[in-house]
């Protein structure tokens, strides 16, 4: 197998309540656009850039819910070996807010437990319709141990930090867990996908 | 790998939708997704297939019907996905068992026949809580303390002083224990008093002694490494609790042959990116009391320290030549295998391992099943590793969510503790015109897709009378065979301990597959049922684990914790020829044979008799290669029905070019691995490929 062109590969999964702007900020972040209307966007999976931190190339892999958030049914399975979370509420919208704290009883059944979990506050545009305070979400982010972030796709505010303070902060703990590599517990990513056993997958 | 034709071709499939849920209903989107279920958006009222649960075959088929531009409807009336086919963790699996001890509550039968047009006709379905049918006999055992240890100062004990108290503080346990079980089966209430031991009640045998090694902080991380440490810690009943969210315990347990239609439909399909997988590490069998390797491929055949080098030679040369079907070979047709492995003289060593652990069949299955399946595991050897299997990294039910993930990329619509009541049945057609959901919604489809447990008995059509299959889960703190490495995966085959009694097969999983805490193994154990399956499986627990019963095992690993089930074989069953409208399908549960052939076969064919000329699964594009509508190169925005039209010509062909092509290139790989054996799978394993470093 040739070696991948990136030093660092990192998952990163989008989730939070419907309509809050996660693929939003995917497409903002990954095309540089917004994309008009709220539609689900078929067939795409998971989406990639590659971005440059401090010489090193870490590749992004971006991971949507496939709208299967809309009835509370996300498999579990698109949690599982995540590097990173990314949990985003709509800062117009209570509700989406109050909604936090059963994502986090996911996060905590399904992710794995080093994984880094960043809350988003998004639409920042609509500031005069504003219903969930800053400091109440920085609040909360901190008692979590979240990192906190507000956000707006339409005007692209804070979205490309969003993503490269992501990359940053995972290349340290990468580090960190290679410096004090004790042999841990088997890190998730661990097995294999079948296309690199089998070496036929059509990259 | 894909040519830059291709760049159009996928970004076809790449359109938006903006259809559902543009409603009244969406009024506020953020309140629908943890409120009570009144208060859900509609669904969209219009599907081509609507699916009703969430196992193998039923994710397969909605992921084959969306990949194709049909519109699904994907409902499970459980709050988790894959029915029966799931993985729980520990306290996920302590709430399904409890599940399956409380009464289920008679169904509130709902009148929905003012949502019927003229000549229409309700047909419906069960949807009582409890699989009351599928699943019975549920037993639970826990031998480890209820206590929290407490902390001691670290004991330099030396092992044998630890083991001999064990020994004692066992033996013990084994008499109020044996007690408590032939109680418990006299008088009848088993069920009552075994949940009565999961949930910690006083029926837990403390089996921890003084000279053990006190609590370490991070147990997780040390534990791992407990093969090299002196002294075995016990694991505390507290503990699994505590650790619960580690397991990943299958209620089917099964493996993926390499060459078997499973792997091929995920490889062929790209679902395989949504999951990961480990080889399973070596064959084991029971034999004469004791565990022995099985030795299946060329180098395991030469370094095995068990074969004599004419028994080596003998093996070498009949599994070459068993490859060919011969005339001898035919001559045996009919009658069992066994003989025609008598009479090639090979000894009993070499029969035994041929006829349960390659062929895995009994004694009296026909020569020609028993080349069969002696060939697909031979064909299945060396593809990813030194046996013919892989399993799924966090347990088996992740396979059907893969499939389900897939569907909903393509659009399909994911509604899980949302169910459908009832069917709307067109009397003068005989087909499902529509069906009305959990809350009454009438939502028309084309066809409806649905598992066994949803159609009550009166309306299936079985083809031969409901078999069933003996389960049980061991949570254990050692392997069956300790090796160099902690971390093996072993599937060990179990042949019948008495006349009469069925063979067991067994999977031995370790923590790195992301199934059992750090310390422990998750040991599944499965056979066609003769009687419950308790007493199809305890006596072959008992012989090869230390259990409060057993006598004499103190040099095999613990039981700490386990389960024994009935579930109902899905095997007898057809997906039509029921009594039900002629557009519905119905799809079975888990059977009983090692691998998905079964699933997958039905899912296939209820997808071929629907779309007979599409393609299966066809390979959804790599993220890396879609151009999406908002870049210039491509116009996939809008009118995307007559582009979709335009190029799917285009699009076919260029996938059957991309299938030869990954042919192709899967032929060599496999040549080159054959060569490089072994060693060469090892070294991939190591390599990670989430987290490179």
């Amino acid at each position: 197998m040739s070696m991948e062109d990136y030093d660092y590969l990192f998952k990163i999964v989008l989730i939070g309540n419907a309509g809050v702007g996660k693929t939003c900020l995917v497409r903002r972040f990954t095309q540089g656009l917004f994309p008009p209307g709220q539609g689900a966007t078929i067939g795409v999976d998971f989406m990639i850039k590659t971005v440059e931190i401090k010489g090193e190339k870490v590749k992004l892999q971006i991971w949507d819910t496939a709208g299967q958030e809309r009835f509370r049914s996300i498999t579990q399975s698109y949690y599982r070996s995540a590097n990173a979370l990314i949990l985003t509420y709509d800062i117009t919208c209570e509700d989406s807010f109050r909604c936090l704290p059963e994502w986090l009883r996911e996060i905590e059944q399904y992710a794995n437990n080093q994984v880094v979990t960043i809350l988003v506050g998004n639409k920042i545009d609509l500031a005069e319709k504003r219903e969930v305070l800053r400091q109440r979400a920085e609040d909360f982010a901190e008692a979590q141990s979240m990192l906190y972030l507000e956000t707006s796709a339409k005007e692209s505010d804070n979205v490309e930090k969003l993503f490269l303070d992501l990359a940053c902060e995972l290349i340290r703990e990468a580090k960190q867990n290679k410096l004090d590599n004790n042999d841990t517990a088997p890190m998730p990513g661990e097995g294999k996908t079948i296309s690199y056993l089998s070496c036929c997958s059509l990259n | 790998m894909l040519g830059l034709d291709s760049f159009n071709i996928d970004s076809v499939v790449i359109h938006t939708i903006s259809i559902f849920f543009s409603g009244v209903c969406l009024q506020s989107p953020c309140s629908l997704l943890f409120e009570p279920v009144t208060l859900q958006p509609c669904l969209p009222s219009e599907f081509d297939v609507v699916i009703l649960g969430t196992g193998l075959a039923e994710s397969v088929v909605a992921a084959a019907f969306s990949r194709v531009g049909q519109r699904v409807l994907h409902v499970d009336r459980r709050s988790y996905y894959a029915a029966n086919w799931a993985s729980f963790t520990f306290n996920g699996l302590l709430t399904w068992i409890q599940q399956h001890h409380e009464e289920s509550q008679p169904e509130e039968a709902q009148d929905w026949s003012s949502l019927l047009e003229e000549g229409e006709e309700l047909i419906y379905l069960s949807n009582s809580k409890s699989e009351s049918d599928s699943i019975s006999n549920v037993q639970v055992f826990s031998f480890t303390s209820e206590e929290e240890e407490e902390e001691e100062a670290p004991s330099p004990d030396p092992p044998s002083i630890a083991e001999e108290q064990t020994g004692g503080a066992e033996e013990d346990a084994v008499k109020e224990n044996s007690e408590t079980e032939s109680a418990d089966s006299k008088e009848d209430d088993t069920k009552e008093k075994s949940e009565a031991t999961a949930d910690g009640d006083d029926e837990e045998q403390a089996s921890q002694t003084e000279g053990e090694e006190p609590e370490a902080d991070q147990p997780t991380t040390s534990a791992a490494q407990s093969q090299s440490e002196p002294i075995k810690k016990k694991i505390s009943y507290p503990q699994l609790l505590k650790e619960g969210r580690r397991f990943n315990i299958d209620l089917v347990s099964k493996l993926m042959y390499s060459r078997g239609s499973l792997v091929d439909l995920l490889i062929k399909s790209n679902v395989s990116r949504y999951a990961e997988f480990k080889n399973v590490t070596r064959i084991l069998t029971y034999r004469h009391g004791k565990v022995q390797q099985v030795p299946c491929s060329r180098a395991d055949v030469f370094a095995s320290r068990q074969l004599s080098v004419v028994e080596k030679r003998k093996l070498m040369r009949f599994l070459t030549s068993c490859m060919e079907e011969t005339e001898e070979q035919q001559a045996y047709n009919g009658r069992p295998y066994l003989e025609f492995l008598c009479d090639q003289q090979l000894g009993d060593n070499l029969q035994d391992f041929l006829l349960h652990s390659i062929a895995m069949v009994t004694e009296d299955t026909p020569t020609e099943e028993g080349l069969t399946s002696t060939r697909h595991f031979l064909r299945c050897l060396g593809r990813y590793g030194n046996t013919p299997f892989l399993f799924p990294v966090y347990g088996l039910g992740e396979i059907p969510q893969c499939f389900c993930r897939m569907c909903a990329v393509f659009g399909g619509i994911y509604c899980l503790r949302h169910s459908v009541n009832c069917l709307v049945m067109d009397k003068e057609t005989n087909r499902c015109k529509a069906v009305i959901d959990s809350r009454g919604q009438r939502i028309s489809c084309s066809h409806f897709v649905v598992e066994e447990g949803y159609v009550g008995a009166d309306r299936k059509q079985m083809a031969t009378p409901t078999r069933s299959l003996s389960r049980a889960v061991l949570i254990t703190d050692g392997s069956i065979l300790p090796s160099d490495s902690d971390q093996q995966v072993s599937m060990v085959t179990v042949p019948p301990i008495a006349a009469g009694c069925p063979a067991v097969k067994m999977v031995e999983l370790c923590s790195s597959t992301m199934t059992c805490m750090p310390g422990t193994y998750l040991v599944h154990l499965t056979c066609q049922s003769v009687g419950s399956a308790y007493e199809d499986l305890s006596p072959v627990v008992t012989r090869m684990f230390h259990t409060p019963e057993s006598h004499d095992q103190e040099n095999c690993p613990s039981v700490l914790w386990c389960l024994y089930f009935n579930m109902a074989d899905g095997s007898g069953l057809e997906a039509e020829g029921h009594n039900l409208p002629s557009n519905v399908y119905m799809c079975s549960g888990p059977d009983g044979g090692l691998g998905h052939e079964h699933a997958i076969k039905q899912a296939e064919s209820i997808f071929q008799k629907i779309l007979p000329e599409e393609d299966f699964c066809p390979p959804a594009p790599n993220p890396e290669d879609i151009i999406y509508d908002g870049d210039n190169t491509s116009s996939a925005m809008g009118g995307e029905e007559e582009e979709k039209e335009e190029t799917e010509d285009k699009q076919e062909k260029e996938e059957k070019e991309d299938k030869q092509e990954e042919k192709e290139e899967t032929e060599d790989k496999q040549e080159e691995e054959e060569k490089d054996g072994a060693g060469e799978m090892e070294k991939e394993e190591e390599q990670t490929l989430q987290t490179e470093e």
